[in-house]
């Protein structure tokens, strides 16, 4: 009974709706981006780019508590304009810790995560940090869907032209250079992207759990996928069956999206792993 | 392509692993590179294929210096332990293959390549069950795929048994027959089943020897 006036409620209010097809189109953006993230073996990087697109919202909400409007309705700008920059600081020091690269993601999160208590501790309003900081899929705005629509639309059209050479990289720098691929220029290319999407999905997913809504139904993917296009549909169908239960959880318990996505999410995983574990079993006694 | 390397030294820090190497590739010869852990070897390679910056010394390919070169999709290159692959995510070697095809190099292609080298029964099998063998003659496929002219292959018998070693030079002798240039690293395998054309033979004290087959042959007799 509770579900299907969950259904009645999705189609009759327009926030419902627009929380449905935004959280449909991350369904399928955050594990795409996630496999690259997986297989590059970068899964804090949307952690640490979340981290510094809360210092856009951050120094959103400080620039109107000065009275500067300019920001005032969305965040978003600031958001995703931090994010690239924090992107383009990890690809910076990553060169220059070349066998420790996750060095430079401890470096850009620490940075993002100072400055933006700095900016919340002197910003007057400050009532949204909860949203940004778990996710609030159900208070997405028009404004933010077409965000969500837009960056959804060059991804794919990146994915398009170029996703055999971004899968080429992320498996294995050295020889992506023998097809021609500027490694270092696509690196960059991919930074910004990844910036952008963490950006956009920061109402939705919330900061600290962004990361999440990538890797998770990647890695439940991983443990029942046989080929790359197998694992990626697979993460696709959890990713989705968690932002549709996410929602459901999120609207009745009145909880923050991100955290009831996620938690289905980790549910999915644990329930893959220990089927596949008791399947392997079960083979292993047959064989003998 | 010619290969020219004139006077190269590099340096990895103070700690000089090469100087003064020169050293002279026709189109089409078969370099032998020997020598002992830290002889030099892969640093040598890895100026070749542009990854360590020549520190003194020029390279050139064909007259052309390697800091204006980017003509890459002529190279063919098989690193030691494959160690900057990716081995725990999900993916087939047709997958695999494909990912690594430049454009117009179609699935037919792939296919003859992985006959050719006595694995196509793989095909669809998840690169990351594959034994040592067939994972190597998987990677050549891949630096054959898009018809390389100099084929680089860094210790390329390191994690595989004798049997496969000897089915892997003749390979290497096919496509040497076939006209490609071909640098092969080895610590120390047997020259007996190589149709080489040149040993570059390197020494920790930084000292080398760059000389042709009948040269070997010569002074051996």
């Amino acid at each position: 009974m509770v579900f299907l006036s969950f259904f009645a409620d999705l189609f009759a209010y327009e926030f419902m709706l627009r929380a449905l097809v935004a959280g449909v189109i991350i369904g399928v953006l955050a594990p795409l981006i996630g496999s690259v993230v997986v297989v590059r073996r970068l899964s804090f990087i949307a952690d640490t780019l979340g981290h510094f697109a809360l210092v856009g919202i951050s120094a959103s909400l400080l620039l109107t508590s000065l009275g500067v409007t300019i920001f005032a309705d969305e965040p978003l700008f600031l958001g995703i304009f931090f994010s690239v920059i924090g992107g383009l600081l990890i690809e910076l020091f990553r060169r220059s810790y070349k066998n420790y690269k996750e060095i430079s993601m401890v470096i850009v999160i620490s940075l993002g995560t100072a400055l933006s208590a700095i900016f919340f501790s002197k910003a007057r309003a400050t009532g949204s940090i909860y949203t940004y900081l778990f996710g609030s899929i159900l208070t997405v705005n028009n404004y933010y869907l077409y965000a969500i629509i837009i960056t959804a639309a060059l991804v794919a059209l990146l994915f398009i032209l170029f996703g055999r050479q971004i899968i080429a990289v992320s498996f294995d720098e050295t020889s992506a250079k023998f097809l021609g691929i500027n490694v270092n220029y696509f690196q960059i290319i991919f930074m910004v992207m990844l910036s952008v999407v963490v950006s956009v999905m920061l109402e939705s997913a919330g900061v600290l759990l962004i990361s999440s809504m990538m890797i998770i139904p990647v890695a439940a993917g991983m443990k029942l996928g046989w080929s790359f296009k197998s694992t990626f549909i697979i993460a696709v169908v959890f990713s989705e069956l968690s932002v549709f239960f996410g929602l459901w959880l999120a609207y009745s318990l009145k909880i923050p999206s991100g955290a009831a996505i996620v938690s289905i999410n980790i549910f999915i995983l644990l329930v893959v792993s220990i089927v596949k574990k008791l399947v392997v079993k079960r083979q292993a006694l047959k064989a003998k | 392509m010619h290969i020219d390397i004139h006077n190269l030294s590099f340096a990895y820090g103070h700690k000089t692993v090469i100087q003064n190497l020169s050293l002279s590739l026709a189109s089409g010869d078969y370099l032998v590179v020997r020598g002992k852990n830290g002889s030099g070897k892969t640093t040598l390679i890895k100026c070749l294929l542009g990854f360590n910056p020549v520190g003194s010394g020029m390279i050139f390919f064909d007259h052309q210096d390697i800091n204006n070169f980017n003509n890459w999709t002529k190279f063919g290159y098989v690193s030691q332990k494959f160690e900057d692959f990716n081995y725990e995510y999900p993916v087939t070697v047709d997958e695999f293959l494909y990912i690594y095809s430049l454009k117009g190099k179609n699935q037919s292609k792939r296919l003859k390549f992985l006959d050719q080298l006595g694995i196509l029964e793989i095909v669809n099998e998840n690169i990351n069950n594959l034994s040592g063998g067939q994972l190597q003659r998987v990677f050549i496929a891949r630096a054959m795929l898009n018809d390389p002219q100099i084929l680089i292959l860094d210790e390329p018998t390191a994690s595989i048994d004798k049997l496969n070693t000897q089915y892997f030079y003749k390979t290497v002798n096919e496509l040497h027959s076939q006209g490609i240039t071909i640098i092969l690293i080895t610590h120390n395998d047997s020259l007996d089943n190589m149709n080489y054309t040149h040993i570059l033979s390197m020494y920790q004290d930084l000292t080398f020897a760059f000389q042709s087959r009948e040269k070997v042959e010569k002074e051996e007799e």
